[in-house]
């Protein structure tokens, strides 16, 4: 068996042009924790996630120092908000991560379900010599298809 | 004079051409950073022994044990102390002192990081207040260049002002004997000054155009620099112990204490007290956790250097370069003292200043007879120190420290770029260099 066997062939994805507030609101509305980004030739381009969200609303100089020791630093909600803002209509290509390796439909499925357990993340499915997303394999794509692999045989 | 402990060099060859060779290969991969330094050095110091110029025992000989330890020693203090928190606090607690002022900011930093790098050691220095630094200037909306251009200013000029402030001075200290305080009164009169002079290029150039909006200001104001410590406790202990080892620093000299038994003692006592009352097992993290961050590429760049430095020095090749160099300068003491002063500060600001000085103080060692003995050959050791210090602002690889902030300005979007910095810089530089040499003529010569 392969990474093509537990798939999901249908993934919803983001634009790479779409912007930055249409990301945040549609990985709130679906509690989405990552979601692939392709660009118009549906190329995969990286995963958008919260972690763009919170990386948006924190004071950039944190993340370019390495400061760790950030407790003297006390801001409100609003403050988090007027940074978000600055940034809501950029497009998500600007915050998409690629340190989501993706797999092939021929990557072996232990090979695949350890990539997903380090992880921790939905991985992406690319077809191999080519950028195209054909899917995702997601935590519950597994679990699913285990299953009812599980239910097939007791049938 | 070759008698490397009667090792035979291979194949017959003359000592001091295959020792000079060696040499001269090694300072040319470390300048040109072909290959890490660190490795450089030791591979060359191995040349140095498996070619014959030394054996192993003189090559330990040619170890400055004292440098190694007192790097050492600072470095475990400076791990431990750093997780305080006590850096960051005094960084957030001097931009509030000034009201969020940006040009003050600029000049309580630039304070704050030439006076931690005079205790310290500058790398560490910049390492600590450039993150905090980034964060006041992103939260002002300001360029970071200004501020950053300071604090590399005024981590070298600091780190000048000590004995233990910059590597040259280590090194210098321990192959003369000059102790902390001879460093402190000679030195740090005159890094005072010139950190006070540097100030006003820095306003004229940026100061005076430095504004931010009051809500900005209102921002850096909210910081709770009491936050940023994050124990109470260590820091405590840590502080206790830092004014344990400078005391033992002011006084050991006159007791015969070197300062590596006196930084190492330092930091034992450190390392005792932060791990008070943990359980075996959590001593034993805690002290791998310290040592892992002791610089070990440093130290071992500077044991092979000493055993590079020992095998072209056995050979009697310093000595003949001694001599090269009285004579261009005449044998005048004045000429010598400022010749090495200059050609450090303009070395200093090309290319590493350690392997530099460690170069050149054998070499002044060569010319104690010419002038009458080792004590008059202070100004020239004053005259070395100020040079290869101060020589670090002149361009952009002139100190670790330099380069250590530029990284930071890389990442943080706003790049210090070698050729403009260098432009300002080293005009800047070769200025303090000649208030040195004017403070070391009418003071020494």
């Amino acid at each position: 068996m392969n990474a093509a066997a537990v798939m999901d062939p249908n993934p919803t994805f983001l634009q790479s042009t779409d912007t930055i507030e249409k990301g945040v609101e549609f990985i709130m509305t679906n509690r989405y924790r990552s979601i692939p980004v392709v660009d118009e030739e549906h190329c995969y381009m990286g995963m958008f996630g919260v972690n763009c969200l919170l990386k948006q609303v924190i004071p950039q100089a944190v993340f370019h120092s390495g400061l760790k020791n950030v407790g003297f630093i006390h801001e409100s909600l609003l403050d988090l908000y007027h940074r978000f803002d600055e940034v809501r209509h950029e497009p998500i290509s600007i915050c998409i991560t690629q340190d989501i390796l993706p797999v092939s439909p021929e990557t072996p499925l232990t090979e695949t379900l350890l990539q997903l357990y380090e992880t921790r993340l939905s991985i992406p499915v690319v077809k191999q010599g080519s950028c195209k997303l054909l899917g995702m394999i997601s935590y519950f794509d597994v679990g699913a298809k285990i299953l009812a692999a599980g239910a097939a045989e007791n049938a | 004079m070759h008698d490397p402990h009667q090792a035979q060099v291979l194949f017959g060859l003359s000592p001091m051409w295959f020792a000079g060779t060696v040499f001269v290969i090694s300072y040319i991969l470390i300048v040109t950073e072909q290959l890490n330094r660190a490795v450089v050095a030791m591979l060359g110091a191995s040349v140095m022994v498996v070619g014959g110029v030394l054996n192993q025992q003189a090559a330990m000989q040619g170890i400055d044990f004292n440098t190694i330890g007192l790097l050492t020693g600072m470095m475990i203090i400076v791990a431990i102390t750093s997780e305080s928190g006590v850096f960051q606090y005094l960084a957030i607690k001097s931009a509030k002192l000034v009201k969020g002022d940006p040009w003050g900011i600029l000049v309580m930093l630039m304070l704050v990081t030439a006076f931690l790098s005079a205790l310290l050691d500058n790398v560490t220095t910049v390492l600590l207040i450039a993150p905090i630094t980034l964060l006041i200037t992103d939260t002002l909306k300001l360029n970071a260049y200004p501020y950053l251009f300071g604090e590399i200013f005024a981590s070298n000029i600091g780190g000048t002002a000590t004995l233990i402030g910059d590597p040259p001075n280590i090194m210098i200290g321990s192959a003369t004997g000059l102790g902390y305080n001879d460093f402190l009164f000679n030195l740090a009169p005159i890094a005072v000054f010139i950190l006070a002079l540097t100030l006003i290029p820095v306003y004229l150039i940026w100061g005076r155009h430095l504004t931010a909006e009051p809500r900005l200001i209102d921002k850096v104001m909210s910081y709770r620099e009491r936050d940023a410590i994050k124990d109470p406790l260590l820091l405590k202990k840590s502080l206790f112990v830092l004014a344990l080892v400078m005391f033992g620093f002011i006084l050991g000299h006159d007791v015969g204490l070197e300062p590596a038994t006196i930084a190492m003692l330092g930091a034992a006592i450190l390392l005792a007290l932060s791990c008070l009352s943990n359980s075996a097992e959590e001593q034993s993290a805690k002290v791998t956790r310290t040592l892992r961050e002791v610089e070990w590429m440093t130290l071992f760049f500077f044991m092979g250097l000493f055993i590079l430095v020992y095998g072209i020095e056995t050979t009697g090749l310093l000595e003949l370069l001694a001599e090269l160099v009285l004579g261009l300068t005449g044998g005048d003491k004045t000429v010598t003292a400022l010749s090495i002063m200059y050609v450090s500060a303009t070395a200093s600001a090309i290319v590493d200043n350690i392997p530099f000085v460690a170069t050149m103080i054998p070499l002044i060692e060569n010319m104690a007879a010419s002038f009458g003995g080792s004590d008059e050959l202070i100004p020239l050791w004053w005259s070395l120190a100020l040079g290869s210090c101060l020589g670090g602002n002149g361009s952009l690889v002139g100190a670790s420290a330099n380069l250590i902030v530029a990284g930071f300005a890389e990442r943080s979007g706003q790049p210090i770029r070698f050729l403009p910095f260098m432009l300002l810089a080293f005009p800047m530089m070769m200025a303090s260099v000649f208030i040195s040499s004017v403070y070391v003529y009418f003071r020494y010569l």
